[in-house]
């Protein structure tokens, strides 16, 4: 085989002589030498013809890399979240039907009316847009904006299949329970009559069923319980609620009995058995204070138990989160747990708060078709027995505390404050009272059309004054003196006897918590001292349900104390606006000072700087 | 105790991907009960392809990233299994080649669609929306249809898949996924 004409080759020679080296010595006696050596010095071996062969040898070839290709992908790394399991409630029993309808043809289910002002059923109207629960600012771990991130919209969450509405809720309402869901500290200060209680229910019923949720404490003035029961009663039939009363060994049992999901109990009774526990406080998953601006003083012994309640999420509602100062948001942030203990933040810090923390809405802004609230301020004239009576008790009143001097307080004029305010409403001789007149000629007019009406006066005396001048009218009462057990039927009997047009109540008893949208016309008799108060009265018939223009009686006494009281509520209405966002914020010294209440009679304040908080204690259970 | 959900509720599997640029795909799972609440969330780290897989797969890249890559991991490592897995992306029908359970379309726009009859061939009516199920699987449409009547006739089974991609967008911005 020949080899590549590139190849490399070997190439060996052989001769018949075998070589001679050059230089070698020839043996001595050689005859016959064994190289021919031409004379030239040519050697004759180059004349021979070479013998050639090949020999084959291997290429040295680097090798060729092959490189294998397979779909190996990496490993998928990822990241699991798994839900809470909630709570596996019992479905509500179904509706009974009512003896009426025995024997009649089969009831057929019939779609629950909505609300006023919300959409009619028109099924070319465009879908509503769904309300997503957003994760809480302060939800730091991926884990925790999941949580609430994956949370179905609420319309398909509250949509009658895992969780029943009675109604359809407002888009505001749909954002207030997304809003208090994923809150971990909370203020709903909602206006009066837009519908706290609804949300603050539903929330608690996502919590449980989303697992966040097991043991919840709601804390409320005492008379408001029945309406608490009632209303969880209509919202959430399914959850099992336990009101903490009786003794203080059945209360005992409540507070620490196992498998109750939710208690209910009044300030009263959380503040005696929170401190009959001690140490040993049972802990909740939620607690909620409603009218919590009864822990206003954050130095109070109902403030100071209300924080020391073990929890992991505290809510608080109110629709009047300041009453008089804007301090008093200070103590509900210390409760909510957004301050430090004692900490005093300024009026910005104040603002920045509540824009994280507070959730205010108000009828303006979203209830643009509740029927109109209609304000009057009517200015009588005293009656002329009310009027001397008024005039010798106000002269002989500044007369006394100047003689005072320097010993004079605030109680000594808030006395005659009192006394003259009592005059305005009827004379305590004769009994005449122009406001009564004017009370007897409007109601002749609202029962005449079968209207009904809510009267609400500063003290009791006065309202059992009233019942008997105005018996014609079946006028209901409702105050502090009237039973708890008696207090339901009163508020049914109102709602249900066509000829019932008047309920009389005090501010302090019946201010809040009451539903009483069925009623057209609110009397403020005589003024409370703070317009909170008095907005609270007036909404408990402006409200959500109702269907009817409200119109609201003010009455202010003429040339009296109750002029110049009114002036400054109208001033502490903006400062509650200032602080909450619904206004400037450049009046914020405009709350009832100790100097102002001097003012009202000409006095000057002879203690202190003027910035004592003045005014009886607000209304109480 | 996590919320494995009664075991004779329909379990619903949303899963769904998002192409993050420069990153790939990321698919998230949602596993949910009939009525849309969440028992089980997982979601992937971003899978991108480099330029030889994405000659070499050519067409077949995303439904296998979608489907076999992402789909099959998330159901694999799911610790409450979905009776039913649905998506709203035709590459992530892949996955039913690789699992042992029903994978199905949910169509956008039910109502404009000209997809089949509901409960001809292999598409069904599921809450307000048509799904469709793989062409290889026809004995899936009857293994749902049973447990179809579970699902509120109103449910929109396209808006699990937007909280799905905004709970990946989230994952993705807080950089749990590096």
């Amino acid at each position: 085989m020949m080899s590549e004409p590139d190849s490399a080759a070997s190439v060996e020679t052989e001769s018949r002589v075998p070589p001679v080296v050059f230089g070698e010595p020839i043996a001595a006696g050689s005859s016959k030498p064994e190289v021919q050596i031409y004379m030239s010095g040519m050697n004759g071996a180059l004349n021979r013809v070479p013998k050639i062969r090949c020999v084959e040898v291997p290429v040295q070839i680097p090798d060729v890399t092959l490189v294998p290709w397979r779909p190996n992908w990496p490993r998928v790394k990822t990241i699991c979240l798994t839900f809470p399991a909630g709570l596996d409630l019992l479905p509500p029993p179904p509706p009974k039907k009512s003896d009426a309808a025995a024997g009649a043809n089969e009831l057929v289910a019939v779609k629950a009316p909505a609300p006023p002002g919300a959409a009619a059923e028109n099924p070319d109207a465009p879908p509503r847009k769904a309300t997503r629960i957003k994760p809480p600012v302060e939800a730091i771990s991926i884990e925790d904006r999941l949580f609430y991130l994956l949370q179905p919209p609420l319309e398909t969450w509250l949509k009658g299949q895992e969780l029943i509405m009675p109604f359809e809720p407002f888009p505001y309402q749909y954002e207030g329970i997304a809003w208090l869901f994923s809150q971990k500290s909370a203020l709903l200060a909602d206006e009066m009559g837009l519908g706290k209680t609804m949300q603050t229910i539903t929330a608690i019923r996502l919590l449980m069923r989303a697992g966040q949720a097991r043991r919840i404490l709601l804390v409320c003035p005492k008379p408001l319980i029945p309406n608490w029961q009632r209303e969880f009663k209509a919202w959430a039939d399914e959850l099992p609620v336990v009101t903490i009363e009786g003794d203080g060994a059945v209360r005992q049992m409540l507070w620490t009995m196992p498998g109750v999901t939710i208690l209910l109990a009044n300030y009263e009774i959380l503040v005696r058995d929170m401190e009959a526990f001690g140490e040993s406080a049972p802990q909740f998953d939620l607690v909620i204070l409603d009218e919590a601006q009864r822990i206003k003083n954050r130095d109070s012994r109902t403030a100071t138990t209300a924080r020391h309640v073990p929890r992991k999420r505290t809510w608080a509602l109110t629709g009047t989160p300041i009453e008089n100062r804007p301090e008093e948001l200070a103590s509900l942030y210390e409760f909510m747990e957004v301050i430090p203990p004692r900490a005093t933040p300024d009026l910005r810090q104040l603002q920045q708060l509540a824009k994280q923390f507070i959730l205010r809405r108000t009828k303006d802004l979203v209830m643009k078709d509740l029927p109109p609230r209609l304000d009057r301020d009517e200015y009588l004239d005293l009656a002329p027995a009310q009027r001397l009576a008024y005039d010798t008790a106000e002269k002989e009143g500044v007369v006394q505390l100047n003689s005072m001097g320097d010993s004079i307080s605030i109680q000594h004029v808030f006395e005659l404050v009192l006394r003259l305010k009592q005059i305005t409403n009827f004379d305590p001789l004769t009994g005449e009272s122009s406001k009564l007149e004017r009370v007897e000629a409007d109601m002749e007019e609202i029962a005449e059309c079968g209207g009904k009406a809510i009267l609400f006066s500063q003290w009791t005396g006065c309202i059992d004054y009233l019942e008997q001048k105005l018996a014609r009218f079946n006028p209901l009462i409702y105050h502090g003196k009237v039973p708890m057990h008696k207090r339901e039927p009163i508020l049914k009997r109102f709602k249900e006897d066509p000829h019932a047009h008047l309920l009389m109540m005090s501010y302090a008893t019946g201010a809040v918590g009451l539903n009483l949208q069925f009623a057209g016309y609110v009397f403020l008799f005589d003024r409370w001292w703070n317009p909170a108060i008095e907005d609270q009265a007036i909404n408990r018939a402006h409200r959500i349900g109702q269907k009817s223009q409200v119109i609201v009686t003010r009455f202010i006494s003429k040339d009296t104390i109750e002029e110049r009281i009114n002036r400054v509520l109208d001033e502490k209405r903006q400062l509650f606006a200032a602080v909450l966002g619904e206004g400037n914020a450049t009046n914020l010294s405009l709350s009832m000072n100790a100097s102002e209440i001097f003012g009202l009679f000409d006095l000057k304040a002879r203690h202190g700087k003027g910035t004592r908080a003045i005014g009886p204690q607000a209304p109480a259970a | 105790m996590t919320a494995t959900g009664k075991q004779d509720q329909l379990r619903l599997g949303f899963l769904t991907a998002i192409e993050v640029p420069d990153k790939g795909f990321v698919g998230g799972l949602l596993v949910t009960n009939h009525n849309g609440r969440p028992l089980e969330f997982q979601c992937t780290a971003p899978i991108k392809a480099n330029a030889t897989q994405e000659i070499l797969y050519g067409p077949t890249l995303a439904p296998f990233i979608l489907g076999e890559l992402i789909g099959g991991t998330l159901v694999e490592k799911a610790g409450i299994k979905p009776q039913l897995i649905l998506t709203d992306q035709m590459q992530i029908l892949e996955l039913r080649n690789h699992i042992d359970r029903p994978v199905a379309l949910v169509e956008k726009g039910a109502q404009e669609s000209n997809a089949d009859e509901p409960g001809t061939r292999r598409s069904i009516r599921l809450g307000r929306q048509i799904i469709q199920f793989h062409v290889a699987h026809g004995g899936d449409q009857a293994t749902v249809a049973g447990n179809s009547q579970q699902v509120p006739a109103d449910a929109d089974l396209q808006e699990p898949f937007e909280r799905v991609r905004e709970a990946l967008q989230e994952t993705l911005k807080s950089g749990a996924l590096r």
